[in-house]
């Protein structure tokens, strides 16, 4: 496969030429309620071209039809010629590298008959629906994947990586007197088989709180200091800031770059925040990038203060920074974008007691089931969540949002635990049709100030 | 390919069936203000699908492997599920328009002049745009071991532009989206092109947001808080599951009865238009919601199998999963009020464009609570000014109870088509 790489990349006319191909081994069990919904497996192969030449844009190729990769390069150069630019786009530079990394497989998937897949699935899934007779509906998924990757550039770069993939999730419907409650548990590795074992604690967590969500009343709208789990801490930290660290969002705007000027104090000195796509064992872990870029830990924000931004090569060059590693893609089928990897808020003090002491009337906001962002504005959702009451977690409530600003909102965390840890989630990141991304989110408990909670109205 | 794989496993199934889809798409990226990249994508993907011993086994393939992909979906029934599917026969194919010659025949300088008119229009000082422009020629054959054995080609045109301001740290996105599967009239472009500049020029005012239970106009674009709920619910597979509000309630009256939501795969250009869907049952037009009443779900044939009805001709499959069923074009019927004439039904009230985090949480349950991300302060039935820090909330059952207007225009985003409407009692917060 190697020699075809090269030999495709010798007959390319553009100025520059890179070449990804990709094969993947999927399989997919899925339950809903007492009913497998499937099981089954897949292959999908396919590649990508993208071309560029000076005095014009990119050319892009992307293919099922591998047998034709001459012909593709061809056409990303033609497609690349296609557009005019004035201002020429540069890449910046990285180390050339030849390089084999074969992942640890961890009991390859490839290697487990279906229906022990169904069986180890159908055990979890029976443990949520036998839990309450009111869990009423469930949905259990398993999804596994092998994928044989090729890069080549004209630059000299020629890799190939051997990478895995396993990803459980539980969804747990219960329902009681109209009242319809749903409650999720993901856990998203890059590893194999053998990781995939002996996760029933999550099953049974997903059917408990959706039980419990049940009987929990709605949190009553209005502005609370607010303690965030790890899980929403990570993910407040991936959708409000890390988003906003994509330099592809602020390369090309000059009232963004002002916004995101290095240097910028975005909260207090008890808040670092990274991105770390070299962190062992991680879900977005990888050894490169979709560009051939090693990947590294770059620190966003340092005590406070912005440091640092996530790159491609093109974004790099045309800040005059360095490539980060974070141009990634989400398969042959696409271009690589600026993305996250492994995003984390690092560690502070104490415990989560230590946060929740002193707050008279507040909310703990745990898990997420998703966020939004409009640049400086965002929302999540919470999972869950328990009102504190005199320093200590009281009730549980439901349908917790938490929306505000997000300048506004970093100023506003005044308190970061010491119990950081890696929230390892199924699902990922999504950005301009590319979803899901396999990412990380890692944080500690952290306390904001002053924070907007949606629900009944206050 | 089609034809070898139906006789590699008749004989050894009691049913199967296969599509192959095909897709050549040139994508044109217009970015902050210019042309930057061009992009040609080829896809073709097989999905078999067979019953053995009364259970269904599927498997898909990017890969020409014809061995490999029998293989895997015998190994896909062997832990299948029992299923009862009614596979239809040869049956006459409805007439609809999803293929035209003019955007099939356009050039990559065609579909740029298109992103370039819309650019023009839109660049303003201080503000960055970004337009897409892509069409899509692909083609779509079923067939099935009870003899249908079909196929249709289509064509998508789809443009999408986003024009983003910063001032300081306060940012204003609009974004707005056209696709079917002709080229788009200039009057088409023009129209969004206007709707995007007004939606800006009312943000350069702010206003105080309101509070209180309040008429709240929802834009085409805003209606997808109150679509997002009933998306799930009509779908025949939440009544099975007994998930759907509205599972138990076929035939009753429970909206408001100007409000109705229909399904229509056979409207002649829309980009989820089909004479078929991915399973070869004709495609029939399908009201889920008729003047308030509950009229229907959609269903595929396994789910109909399951709830023993007919199937409604609603399910698509992508290369790797199992039929699935999914809307086609999913349209509100328009009213009769014009834009202005919404608006003068509201006097102190907000006017929605877009929220932030709808599709998170418990959709189904109809409870939404949403901070905005574009939306208007609406005095007398004028835009006063763009409110930020404001948040809506409801449920989407109850409100829809009560409308206070539909507009006369549809506006198809994709395959959505939905006019603007406004409801009362909204619960509005500010600040």
């Amino acid at each position: 496969m190697k020699n075809r790489l090269r030999d495709a990349l010798k007959i390319s006319r553009a100025d520059y030429t890179e070449i990804r191909l990709e094969r993947s081994w999927t399989s997919a069990v899925a339950f809903r309620g007492h009913r497998l919904e499937g099981a089954n497996a897949s292959l999908d192969a396919g590649g990508f071209v993208r071309c560029l030449n000076k005095g014009y844009g990119w050319g892009v190729a992307s293919f099922t039809s591998v047998d034709r990769l001459s012909a593709m390069v061809s056409r990303a150069h033609e497609m690349s010629l296609a557009v005019r630019l004035n201002e020429p786009i540069a890449l910046a530079p990285v180390p050339v590298r030849e390089d084999d990394v074969r992942l640890d497989l961890d009991g390859d998937v490839r290697g487990i008959s279906l229906e022990a897949k169904k069986k180890l699935l159908e055990g979890l899934n029976d443990l949520m629906l036998g839990y309450d007779r009111r869990v009423v509906d469930t949905q259990a998924a398993y999804r596994d994947e092998v994928t044989e990757y090729w890069f080549a550039s004209s630059d000299g770069t020629l890799l190939y990586e051997l990478r895995p993939e396993v990803t459980l999730s539980a969804v747990a419907t219960a329902r009681e007197e109209g009242g319809i409650e749903r409650a999720l548990e993901s856990i998203g590795l890059r590893r194999g088989w053998n990781s995939v074992q002996h996760h029933e604690e999550e099953f049974l967590t997903a059917a408990r709180r959706a039980v419990e969500l049940l009987k929990a009343p709605r949190v009553r709208g209005g502005r609370y200091p607010v303690v965030l789990d790890s899980k929403l801490a990570g993910v407040f930290v991936h959708e409000a800031f890390g988003h906003l660290s994509e330099a592809d969002f602020v390369y090309e705007n000059p009232q963004a770059r002002e916004m995101m000027r290095l240097g910028r104090r975005f909260g207090s000195e008890l808040l670092t925040i990274g991105d770390d796509g070299s962190a062992a064992g991680l879900r977005g872990t990888l050894p490169y990038d979709d560009e051939g870029t090693p990947t590294q830990n770059t620190t966003l924000i340092q005590n406070g203060v912005l440091v640092g931004r996530l790159h491609s090569r093109e974004t790099a060059a045309r800040m005059g920074e360095s490539a980060t590693g974070n141009a990634r893609a989400l398969s042959f089928r696409h271009a690589p974008i600026v993305r996250m990897t492994n995003t984390y808020i690092a560690s502070g003090k104490g415990t989560r007691e230590d946060l929740l002491s002193g707050i008279e009337l507040g909310v703990y906001a745990c898990d997420a089931l998703g966020g939004q962002t409009y640049l400086e504005d965002f929302s999540f959702t919470a999972g869950y969540g328990y009102m504190i009451r005199k320093g200590k977690i009281a009730e549980m409530v439901r349908d917790v949002t938490l929306a505000g600003n997000l300048f506004h909102t970093l100023d506003g965390v005044d308190a970061i635990a010491g119990d950081f840890h890696w929230n390892q989630m199924g699902g990922g990141c999504g950005k301009g049709f590319q979803v899901p991304l396999p990412v990380t989110e890692g944080a500690p408990h952290i306390r904001i100030r002053d924070v907007a909670i949606g629900g009944d109205a206050g | 390919m089609i034809s070898e794989l139906l006789e590699r496993v008749h004989g050894r199934t009691s049913a199967a069936d296969v599509v192959l889809k095909t897709d050549e798409t040139v994508s044109l990226a217009f970015e902050a203000g210019r042309l930057k990249s061009s992009s040609y994508a080829q896809e073709r993907g097989v999905n078999l699908r067979v019953v053995v011993d009364g259970r269904m086994g599927f498997a898909g393939s990017t890969a020409d492997d014809v061995d490999a992909l029998v293989a895997s979906a015998f190994a896909s029934a062997s832990v299948g599920e029992p299923v009862v599917l009614a596979l239809p026969g040869p049956e006459p194919v409805p007439q609809v328009l999803t293929h035209y010659p003019r955007a099939a025949a356009a050039s990559i300088a065609r579909l740029a002049d298109l992103g370039k008119l819309v650019l023009a229009r839109l660049t303003r000082d201080g503000s960055q745009v970004s337009v897409n422009v892509e069409r899509s020629l692909g083609s779509v054959r079923v067939a099935n071991s009870n003899g249908a054995d079909t196929n249709y080609d289509v064509s998508t045109v789809s443009l999408s532009a986003e024009l983003t301001r910063v001032r300081g740290d306060d940012v204003l996105i609009v974004s707005d989206h056209i696709a079917g599967a002709d080229l788009p009239a200039e009057t088409e472009l023009e129209a969004m092109v206007d709707w995007m500049l007004q939606r800006v020029d009312w943000a350069d005012r702010g206003a105080e947001a309101p509070s209180g239970a309040l008429p709240v106009c929802f834009t085409p674009s805003g209606t997808s808080v109150l679509l997002a709920p009933l998306q799930l619910a009509m779908q025949g597979k939440s009544v099975l599951q007994g998930v759907s509000p509205m599972g138990d309630k076929k035939g009753k009256v429970v909206f408001d009865s100007a409000f109705t939501l229909v399904d229509d795969p056979l409207l002649d250009g829309r980009s989820g238009s089909r004479p078929f869907d991915d399973e070869a049952v004709p495609s029939r037009r399908l009201p889920l919601i008729d003047q308030g009443r509950v009229a229907g779900f959609v269903y595929d044939l396994e789910t109909a199998g399951r709830a023993r009805v007919a199937a409604t001709g609603h399910a698509r499959r992508s290369t790797f999963g199992k039929p699935q069923a999914a809307y086609s074009n999913l349209s509100i019927a328009p009213g009769a009020l014009t834009f202005p004439e919404l608006l003068a039904q509201i006097r102190d009230g907000l006017l929605v464009d877009e929220l932030l985090g709808v599709g998170q949480g418990n959709v189904i349950g109809g409870a939404f609570s949403h901070p905005v991300a574009l939306a208007y302060r609406v005095i007398n039935g004028e835009v006063a000014g763009r409110v930020k820090d404001a948040a809506v909330a409801g449920t989407v059952y109850e409100l829809l109870k009560r409308i206070a207007g539909i507009g006369k225009d549809l506006r198809w985003m994709g395959s959505v088509g939905v006019p603007a409407m406004v409801l009362e009692g909204v619960a509005v917060t500010g600040k």
